[in-house]
């Protein structure tokens, strides 16, 4: 209501005059009309207010055009279009009425221009008085066309109605008769045509069927609309407007709202606004009228010094990073470089296929002879683009160049010449074996040596001479060699695959210790195996004679001198791999890693004993150790060194070097220290008391470590690896508990050749001098002292 | 238990935002925001931690730090940005509608932003915007010479010829040009401003091969910043030597492509033309402010009376001074007032000395430049350094003098040389007329020179002999002045002869003693006592050892021969040359068997590396990797070179060099000044 209310008062139509009856509220639109139509005439005002002040009938009257208002009101508030269309057929009609008529008119109700023509006139005031009015037969069809339909079937097709006489029915239920006759066919329908006079303005109506005469009127209408005119002749689009909102205050304002007060008083807003331009005009900064310098050429911008009152250093944030500076160019990019500069026809062909980001320079350098001959740069606008690119798009990073000398971070040794003695220099080499020497052993007293050889053999050599004293071949490469550590004996172990011979050496000991030897074997020979060791390896005694024996050992060469001894043979199911002795010279240990459960088996001489400690197999055994001076057994297997206690017979600890592959174990004669070698290169130093994990891990061989070895005296250690050096190392452990062992490298022995990949096989130190003996796939011995 | 932390909300995350965040949170396009990174320097990210930041994400995303968008938000210029947006469809619109008058009133208050407040901003200093000149020069020198096409507007072109020949001038005027390097790329300049080193590469002025994959849209916008920047810096530079900004511009000069004499500099002091810097060159019509400047300084040195007496008792160093000293040299002027502290007023006063040398190097000579040669840059150079130049008329208008000029000293020319090149000196100038129309004019007293002597000498910070560098000879190498050979990497022979050269001048100097030019001869049995590598020089007593090893070798070698020892002597003493390098490369070179005491502690090194943690051990293998590499590409070149002499068969130049520092046989005539 309230909406449409608005939009007709702001596109009021100044002709229709009922709008802005409709516009207002029932009392109110009556007197608004009343205004508009005197315009502003005083004195109709008062002539108007009589009437309604004095008649009764005049107030009924009124009081019924209220109702008519208020019909009408209620028919605008569905839709403005309807009103139009109501206001557009009142003129229409209006042109057709005739005043004397009116009163019979079904529509004068509408019409409010009657109404004020009523009004205005007053001799048909005097008239609308007296003559009674008839009654009013109020028409509430929407359809509002003049034309009285008479034919009433509804909007349904016509050829329904083809076979009937009829075309419909009136309103009274009466079909309507076709109205053929004379119009059977084309032929007569023209001729009634050409008899018509009128027939040029007759329009056939199909619901009617009839032809319509059009009237004059009608004709008029239709040219106009032709011709693309306004239908109605009458209406004038250029009508003058009539300024609602006026200047000129009226007397009864459109809006009963008090007048705010922002009416009366100038708009400060707009003044400031107004200074503005003023000042700016005053100023010289708008020049009216002016036209804007078309080229913006950059000098049109004014330059001054912008760094005039800098104050001096403005932090940009730490996050900030500048731009770092391009490099400056090398003495290869000169047009003219020196010659070994230029690249070689190769080094050309290489920079050519490498893929462009990863040159390492992004030009070839050239030579010309002269200025001249330079030419052009092709990919100078290229390199700007690029370097405009790192600009905006590369991430910038703060890296910190390492500024450090690389010497200060080796550390600072103590000079080895301090910790002298260590073995320094090949002192003699032994020849004589043709095959790897996998192991030797020195005797108790430091005099001789045995070594063990793929060859089949071993060989006894005295030390100091070199001299080789005797030889025993076998039937199998041997595997492992060692000395019973016992002095009063001289009882060599030798492991030729299965088997394990204790062979007694003559001649090498005063006769004393070699008659303790014989008697040793001579005793062992006459015991009993009992069942749990005969199940465990096969005990016997092969050969006393001096003459070789004939199983297992072939004539001796000429130069052995000595007769070989009496000769005690252990047979296992499985390969022996290596064979240890306790101190003491009455245990020793075995082991076959092949042979599951029965793989660490340890044998006591003197009774003919052979045990096995363990029940179950806990990996691959690789080395085994007595512990120098407490009863404690190490078992070294692919990944562990499990130390068990032989006196309570548990495990007491667990080492773990944390490699893939233990190779060898030695332990510090005093006990509490253990080093581990891996075959993956690794050294690893145990404090028992420490820790179950290395005190210290060193990496310094190229291959594999093949075995380690302590020295019994001296504070040694020493490994030897494939990579053919033997690495001699100060360990010097400090009764201060409190002390860190010390580890100093004090010498690497470039001791053997490589063969097929292997090196250095085993190493041991002298047990009194500072010696080290190393023996190695070339199938030689070294002394170093 | 505490509150749940939510994903995202706090930690590094919080720090960094993608690209496209940012582009949704500044509500501009890909474009305006990239234009707005250029302009205001904001520069993409790494994040530490990939993962955290991209919240499980490592896929490859750029981030920026959100303070840094923050930053953008408030940008008047990223308002800008969307009101020409809106100008632009606005403007498109009207075009479309066909309403001209609109469409114009339109175009007429196009939105345009300036820049003044970013290089405020990112330059909050002086020296800041000096620190960051190079690529704004390198740009702006690339677009001077461009051609104007649909995508290099004209006006950018013309405004960065000017600011070029702006700042040219400047740095000829402060006289602050220091190196100068012809590379295949083009010319680099360096220049010191303000302690400030300023490095830019010119193109070679060619029609430049403009590819299609460049962004130009990318390079107009560093352009746009660019060219406010050297605006703002030409400002502040000509201001501070008193001079009027902008300078202008002589109308017919510049249509005869006069280059740089088209600009005429006036001082803001007094108002009359300092013009065409031939005068100033002179020193006698130094603007007054500075000679002001001069006086007030010289009162200040007046001042620190005994101190300066002291120096001036010490003497030699007032008579070393530059002829034209009867006031305080320029640069100290610049000196005093840019920096008050002074570390020691002798090491001071060499400094300035020696700078105010290579300031003056061309002073005194008159430069000619041939046609052919590139004047755009000699004339920029000849004069930074105190020369006078004048050019062919073919190549620009405005020479201060005529080709037959008699005070020209040298003549530039970069062409073959047709005929008799010394016959000059015989024939009169009036019977060489005859044969001037078809050869060029030959003038007794001048040196024709290849382009490259002025670039050495600049470079040399001296005037170099002349030989070698005369029209058609084979040029020396030119060497890049920007290498500072670290140990260990391979220095060029030419610099060793260089830098020794400056030893024994500098030697020389303290003498003052004058060597004849004709010590020049080298002896040739000294030629053969060191022929080495040229790494070991200085260890007199290892080479001692290393030729009594040699010696035994070759003994030994002569003994495998069956040579008896007199017969081998005889050998020896017959041919010297041969014998012996002969023996040494055989023996020396492959295996220089160490000392004991060297090979000890060879040792004990190693064994120390032994010793090393995992950590140390890895960082010391790579430095070592990296000296290795290095070590490499020198050896490579020294190969090289030793290859080159072999087939060349010259003797080895590297004699010269180490024979240099010895006291005796010393080339003088190198130093001796050619002017």
């Amino acid at each position: 209501m309230k909406r449409s209310r608005s939009k007709t008062r702001t596109t009021a139509a100044p002709s229709q005059n009922e709008d802005t009856a409709l516009a207002a509220t029932p009392l109110e639109s009556a007197l608004t009309a009343l205004a508009e139509a005197n315009d502003s005439d005083a004195a109709v005002h008062s002539s108007d207010q009589a009437p309604t002040v004095n008649d009764s009938d005049g107030l009924d009257e009124e009081e019924d055009e209220e109702d008519e208002d208020d019909d009408d009101e209620e028919e605008d508030d569905g839709d403005l279009e309807g009103a139009e269309d109501d206001s557009s057929e009142d003129s229409e009609a209006l042109d057709e009425i005739d005043p004397d008529e009116w009163p019979s008119s079904d529509d004068q109700e509408f019409d409010s221009d009657d109404e004020e023509e009523t009004f205005r006139d007053n001799s048909v005031k005097v008239l609308r008085r007296k003559v009674p009015l008839p009654e009013i037969d109020p028409v509430y069809d929407p359809d509002t066309s003049d034309e009285e339909t008479t034919n009433t079937i509804g909007n349904v097709p016509k050829e329904w109605y083809d076979d009937f006489p009829h075309v419909g029915y009136s309103i009274d239920g009466k079909p309507i008769m076709k109205g053929t006759e004379g119009k059977s066919d084309q032929l007569d329908e023209f001729l009634s045509l050409m008899d018509d006079p009128n027939a040029w303005r007759s329009v056939y109506d199909k619901i009617e069927d009839k032809d319509v005469v059009l009237t004059k009127e009608e004709l008029e209408m239709v040219k106009r609309i032709q011709r693309g005119d306004f239908p109605d002749a009458n209406s004038n689009p250029y009508e003058p407007t009539v300024e609602w909102f006026s200047s000129q205050t009226m007397v009864t304002p459109l809006s009963a709202a008090p007048e705010p007060k922002r009416r009366f008083i100038p708009s400060k807003w707009e003044a400031r606004r107004i200074m503005h331009i003023v000042r700016a005009i005053r100023q010289g900064r708008i020049v009216p009228g002016a036209k804007k310098p078309k080229n913006t050429d950059l000098h049109n911008q004014t330059f001054f010094d912008i760094w005039g009152d800098s104050i001096e250093p403005v932090d940009r944030g730490i996050m900030h990073i500048a731009a770092p500076k391009q490099a400056l160019p090398d003495h290869d990019e000169s047009y003219n470089p020196p010659e070994e500069y230029l690249p070689t026809e190769a080094e050309k062909q290489e920079w050519k296929a490498l893929d462009a980001p990863d040159r390492p320079r992004n030009y070839l350098p050239k030579k010309f002879d002269n200025l001249r001959s330079v030419p052009g740069y092709d990919r100078f606008i290229q390199e700007r683009f690029d370097r405009c690119l790192d600009l905006y798009l590369c991430p910038r990073v703060i890296k910190k160049k390492m500024n450090i000398d690389p010497e200060s971070l080796i550390p600072k040794l103590p000079n080895p010449r301090d910790l002298l003695p260590f073995p320094s220099a090949l002192a003699i080499t032994f020849k004589g074996h043709t095959a790897r020497i996998r192991s030797f052993s020195v005797d108790p007293t430091g005099q001789y040596m045995a070594s063990g050889s793929d060859d089949q053999t071993v060989r006894l050599w005295e030390l100091v001479s070199g001299r080789c004293m005797n030889t025993w071949t076998f039937d199998d490469a041997i595997a492992s060699v060692a000395w019973n550590p016992s002095k009063s004996l001289s009882l060599l172990s030798v492991v030729a695959r299965t088997k394990v011979h204790l062979i007694s050496v003559p001649g090498i000991a005063g006769p004393d210790i070699t008659a303790a030897t014989e008697a040793l074997i001579g005793h062992i020979a006459t015991l009993q195996s009992s069942p749990t060791t005969a199940a465990l390896c096969h005990w016997a005694k092969t050969s006393s004679s001096p003459a070789p024996s004939s199983s297992s050992s072939t004539p001796l060469p000429p130069p052995t001198r000595h007769s070989a001894g009496s000769r005690l043979t252990l047979t296992f199911d499985k390969p022996v791999t290596y064979l240890t002795w306790h101190r003491k010279g009455d245990y020793l240990s075995t082991v076959c890693p092949d042979a599951a459960t029965r793989s660490v088996l340890i044998h006591q001489l003197t009774k003919r004993v052979s045990q096995n400690p363990f029940k179950t197999a806990k990996g691959l055994v690789q080395r085994v150790t007595f512990h120098p001076t407490k009863p404690f057994f190490f078992v070294a297997t692919q990944r562990y060194v499990r130390v068990y206690n032989l006196a309570t017979q548990k495990l007491a600890t667990k080492l773990q070097p944390s490699t893939k592959w233990i190779s060898s174990l030695a332990i510090h004669p005093q006990g509490d220290n253990v080093i581990v070698g891996t075959y993956d290169k690794r050294l690893a130093w145990f404090d028992m008391d420490l820790s179950s994990k290395p005190y210290k891990t060193l990496r310094y061989h190229k291959q594999a470590i093949r075995n380690v070895s302590f020295h019994p005296r001296y504070p040694l250690f020493a490994s030897a690896s494939d990579d053919g050096n033997v690495n001699i190392f100060h360990g010097m452990v400090y009764s201060d508990l409190l002390m860190n062992p010390l580890i100093v490298p004090v010498k690497t022995l470039r001791a053997h050749q490589i063969v097929d990949g292997l090196g250095v096989l085993h190493c041991e130190f002298h047990p009194t001098q500072p010696w080290i003996i190393s023996s190695g796939a070339d199938g030689t011995l070294n002394l170093f002292s | 238990m505490g509150k749940k932390i939510k994903k995202g909300e706090k930690g590094a995350v919080t720090n960094y935002i993608t690209r496209a965040q940012a582009v949704k949170k500044l509500q501009i396009s890909l474009a305006h925001f990239r234009r707005l990174c250029i302009l205001k320097g904001v520069y993409p990210r790494e994040p530490r931690n990939k993962k955290k930041v991209g919240k499980g994400s490592t896929a490859p995303r750029t981030y920026y730090y959100r303070k840094d968008i923050q930053f953008l938000l408030h940008e008047p210029v990223l308002h800008k940005l969307r009101e020409q947006k809106i100008f632009a469809r606005k403007l498109s619109k009207a075009i479309a509608k066909r309403e001209w008058t609109k469409a114009k009133s339109l175009e007429d208050n196009r939105p345009e932003y300036t820049l003044d407040h970013i290089i405020k901003e990112r330059y909050p200093t002086f020296v800041d915007a000096l620190r960051d000149m190079d690529d704004a020069l390198s740009m702006t020198f690339l677009f001077a010479t461009l051609p104007a096409t649909d995508k290099i507007k004209s006006e950018h072109v013309r405004t960065c010829q000017r600011l070029c020949a702006e700042f040219q001038h400047y740095i000829m005027i402060s006289r602050s040009l220091r190196k100068v390097f012809l590379s295949i790329k083009g010319i680099y300049y360096q220049a010191e401003i303000k302690g400030q080193t300023i490095t830019w590469i010119v193109p070679f002025q060619f029609s430049q091969h403009v590819p299609n994959d460049v962004d130009f849209r990318v390079m107009s916008t560093f352009l746009e910043l660019y060219e406010t920047l050297i605006g703002f810096v030409n400002y502040k530079l000509y201001s501070e030597v008193n001079l009027v900004y902008p300078p202008k511009v002589d109308a017919d000069r510049d249509a005869g492509a006069a280059g740089l004499t088209a600009y005429i500099l006036e001082s803001t002091v007094e108002k009359d033309i300092v013009s065409t810097l031939v005068a100033q060159v002179d020193g006698t019509s130094v603007p007054r402010a500075e000679k002001a400047q001069r006086k007030q300084t010289q009162k200040r040195l007046a001042s620190l009376a005994d101190k300066l007496t002291e120096i001036e008792d010490d003497g030699e160093d007032a008579e070393a001074a530059p002829a034209d000293d009867e006031d305080i040299p320029r640069a100290i002027v610049a000196a005093t007032t840019d920096e008050e502290v002074v570390p020691t007023l002798d090491t001071w006063k060499a400094k300035e000395t020696e700078l105010s040398g290579l300031q003056n190097v061309f002073k005194g000579c008159v430069f000619w430049l041939a046609r052919e040669v590139p004047r755009y840059s000699l004339e920029f150079v000849i004069r930074a350094f105190g020369g006078e130049v004048g050019w062919d008329a073919s190549s620009g208008a405005g020479s201060p003098f005529a080709e037959d000029d008699t005070r020209i000293t040298h003549h530039i020319i970069d062409r073959p040389i047709q005929s008799t090149i010394t016959s000059t000196e015989t024939v009169a100038s009036s019977d060489s007329s005859a044969a001037a129309s078809a050869t060029p004019q030959r003038f007794d007293r001048r040196e024709y020179l290849q382009p490259q002597w002025v670039y050495d000498c600049v470079n040399a910070r001296k005037l170099l002999r002349t030989s070698g560098y005369h029209a058609g000879e084979t040029l020396p190498p030119h060497l890049s002045p920007f290498v500072n050979a670290g140990e260990g990497e391979y220095v060029p022979e030419e610099a060793m002869a260089m830098s020794s050269d400056n030893e024994q001048e500098a030697v020389g100097e303290k003498e003052s003693s004058e060597v004849p030019a004709d010590a020049m001869e080298v002896d040739d049995d000294e030629e053969e006592v060191d022929e080495e590598e040229e790494d070991d020089e200085d260890d007199v007593a290892e080479e001692a050892d290393e030729d009594e090893e040699a010696l035994h070798q070759a003994e030994l070698a002569a003994e495998a021969a069956g040579l008896s020892f007199s017969e081998y002597l005889q050998q020896q003493a017959a041919n010297p040359n041969t014998a012996k390098p002969s023996g040494k490369k055989t023996a020396v070179k492959p295996a220089k068997k160490p000392t004991a005491a060297e090979a000890e502690v060879a040792e004990r090194k190693e064994l120390a590396i032994m010793m090393m943690n995992k950590k140390d051990k890895h960082l010391y293998n790579k430095i070592q990797f990296g000296k290795a590499r290095k070590e490499e590409a020198a050896n490579k070149l020294r190969q090289k070179k030793e290859t080159l002499r072999k087939q060349q068969g010259t003797p080895t130049p590297i004699q010269k060099k180490r024979e240099a520092p010895g006291p005796v046989k010393k080339p003088s005539a190198k130093k001796g000044k050619t002017a």
